[in-house]
């Protein structure tokens, strides 16, 4: 790994411990993404293309269920 | 060179070796020093540079003349927009921190669709403008190569993940544990301190629970060549690094306060005065916060906002507001409302104008305290004044004098004694408030103020007061 310009340090267990959750956590993750690409072909078909694309990710929009 | 003003440089931009924040002449510029000149370049013709600011993700910046750069070794200046208010995480509610993380994550999904990655994840590197987060350090950016681990993990965990854990399922209140830690709350600490039932919870027993265990772990035998050797093979495909940032941002989203209520979030809608009371008191501030907006006035202080009632008048009549409240809840609520409904010219902030935050990091220097950061044309002060005095035992003569340090010009309540809220807060001690009375209170502040203005708020003897600040040069 290249470290040169790693300013910040990332910390000898934290390297060690992502890659194992990360290897752990991948399996559901292609998992749900084979799914929902399955799902978004399958929804092609009839017409309907832009429900198909779900993004969580916009950070104002995020967080609908919190508490008001 | 000698005709030109001195450049100083910022002084928390001090960690990075790729460049830093400076002011000439109270202009903001960042100097990109030789050693990342190559990440630089590709942030441009990646199109991330462009993207990011394009979305609103990163603030915009306009390049600069080389010339400017302080100090040698310099390959590009860039001027960025400047922030109107600078806040520290340890000032923003919950759900600020949180919408602030999943902005960082986002930065690196879009980095990571064009080959690029985040080197950091600070919470120092979020602001609020227009009431959204957006990040303002122009160079977190460099390229990713093939295997490589998410290097800003740690810091990430340490910056958001514990501390908006520790709010979610301990106390609101915790969020200002980034104030004693400046590099975030210790993974340890937070392990210790969340409910045994996070355990189970997959992502925080991963990211938090077990991360911990892992730093402690490794600290214990670090420095062995063994350890070295391990740390530095960690490779990850481009997969897994996608899978655990998925995970990470499920995790951050999946964090929510329990709907508590505590004792002020409500207060705004418990106020000891009619509704007659209620709108001749808006009808004042409005006029008083027009007659300073005349004037030149662009930036209000509320101070005691709680859930932003007079905030919005101030940013009805033309202010960029910064509302702060000591209250976690208060700030936590009014900040929701304020996304809910898009409006962006006021901020939310957590802050105890008796105890303000203070300048803590490197020299005392790196994170300036709260007064330093005032930038107010006026101070909004209403239903304070009886906190301070009777509720802190503050003097009301050191009341006025920190009013007029805030702001030239300041709209200030007087609730009398027999008013019921004062009555609350004397309810369990001896009044020991003699010079408590509105004659007490107008010779405290004329000290620092000239009255400008002065009028009763129908039906509950309470009086607003517009004031100027005496030029104390004469």
């Amino acid at each position: 790994m290249r470290l040169l310009f790693a300013y910040i340090d990332p910390g000898a267990g934290s390297l060690v411990i992502q890659a194992i959750i990360a290897a752990l956590v991948s399996i559901p993750f292609f998992f749900r993404n084979a799914i929902r690409s399955t799902i978004g072909r399958l929804r092609r078909k009839p017409t309907d293309g832009a429900s198909a694309s779900v993004s969580s990710e916009d950070p104002g929009a995020a967080a609908p269920t919190d508490p008001e | 060179m000698s005709d030109r003003p001195a450049a100083e440089r910022e002084p928390g931009s001090y960690r990075d070796p790729s460049g830093f924040v400076f002011r000439r002449d109270g202009t903001l510029y960042r100097q990109v020093n030789a050693v990342f000149a190559d990440d630089w370049a590709a942030f441009e013709s990646s199109g991330l540079h462009r993207a990011l600011v394009d979305e609103g993700v990163l603030v915009a910046d306009a390049p600069a003349s080389l010339d400017l750069a302080p100090e040698p070794g310099a390959v590009a200046v860039i001027q960025p927009d400047e922030i109107g208010f600078i806040s520290y995480p340890y000032e923003w509610s919950f759900s600020q921190l949180k919408d602030a993380a999943l902005l960082t994550l986002r930065a690196q999904a879009m980095a990571g669709e064009r080959g690029m990655t985040l080197r950091d994840a600070s919470a120092y590197n979020v602001q609020f403008r227009g009431g959204r987060p957006v990040l303002i350090d122009t160079l977190s950016f460099e390229r990713a190569h093939e295997g490589e681990p998410w290097k800003p993990y740690r810091q990430f965990c340490e910056h958001f993940l514990a501390p908006l854990a520790l709010m979610a399922h301990r106390d609101g209140r915790l969020g200002l544990l980034l104030r004693t830690w400046i590099d975030g709350v210790p993974l340890d600490l937070a392990s210790d301190l969340l409910p045994r039932r996070t355990r189970f919870s997959p992502g925080l027993a991963a990211h938090l629970h077990l991360h911990a265990r892992a730093q402690r772990q490794h600290a214990a035998d670090a420095g062995s060549a063994a350890t070295a050797t391990q740390a530095k093979a960690v490779t990850m495909s481009d997969g897994r690094r996608l899978a655990l940032l998925d995970h990470l941002r499920r995790t951050v989203e999946g964090l929510h306060l329990p709907a508590r209520g505590t004792q002020w979030a409500d207060y705004a809608d418990q106020t000891s005065y009619s509704a007659a009371g209620t709108a001749s008191k808006e009808a004042i501030v409005q006029r008083m916060l027009e007659a300073i907006a005349g004037d030149g006035g662009r930036r209000a202080w509320d101070v005691g906002a709680n859930t932003g009632r007079y905030s919005a008048i101030a940013a009805a009549a033309g202010y960029e507001v910064v509302a702060a409240d000591i209250d976690w809840a208060a700030v936590e609520r009014h900040y929701l409302a304020l996304r809910s409904a898009g409006e962006g010219r006021i901020l939310p902030l957590l802050a105890d104008i008796a105890e303000p935050s203070p300048a803590i990091g490197w020299a005392n220097a790196e994170r300036a305290s709260l007064l330093e950061r005032v930038n107010a044309d006026v101070v909004v002060a209403l239903a304070l004044v009886h906190h301070l005095a009777i509720g802190r035992n503050v003097p009301l003569a050191m009341v006025a004098q920190l009013m007029a340090r805030l702001a030239p010009n300041l709209v200030v309540e007087w609730i009398p004694k027999q008013d019921p809220m004062v009555q609350r807060l004397l309810a369990a001690r001896e009044d020991v408030f003699g010079d408590y009375s509105v004659e007490g209170f107008r010779v405290a502040f004329e000290r620092s103020f000239e009255v400008a203005e002065e009028a009763p708020i129908t039906e509950s003897g309470r009086i607003l007061f517009r004031m100027r600040r005496r030029n104390l040069g004469q």
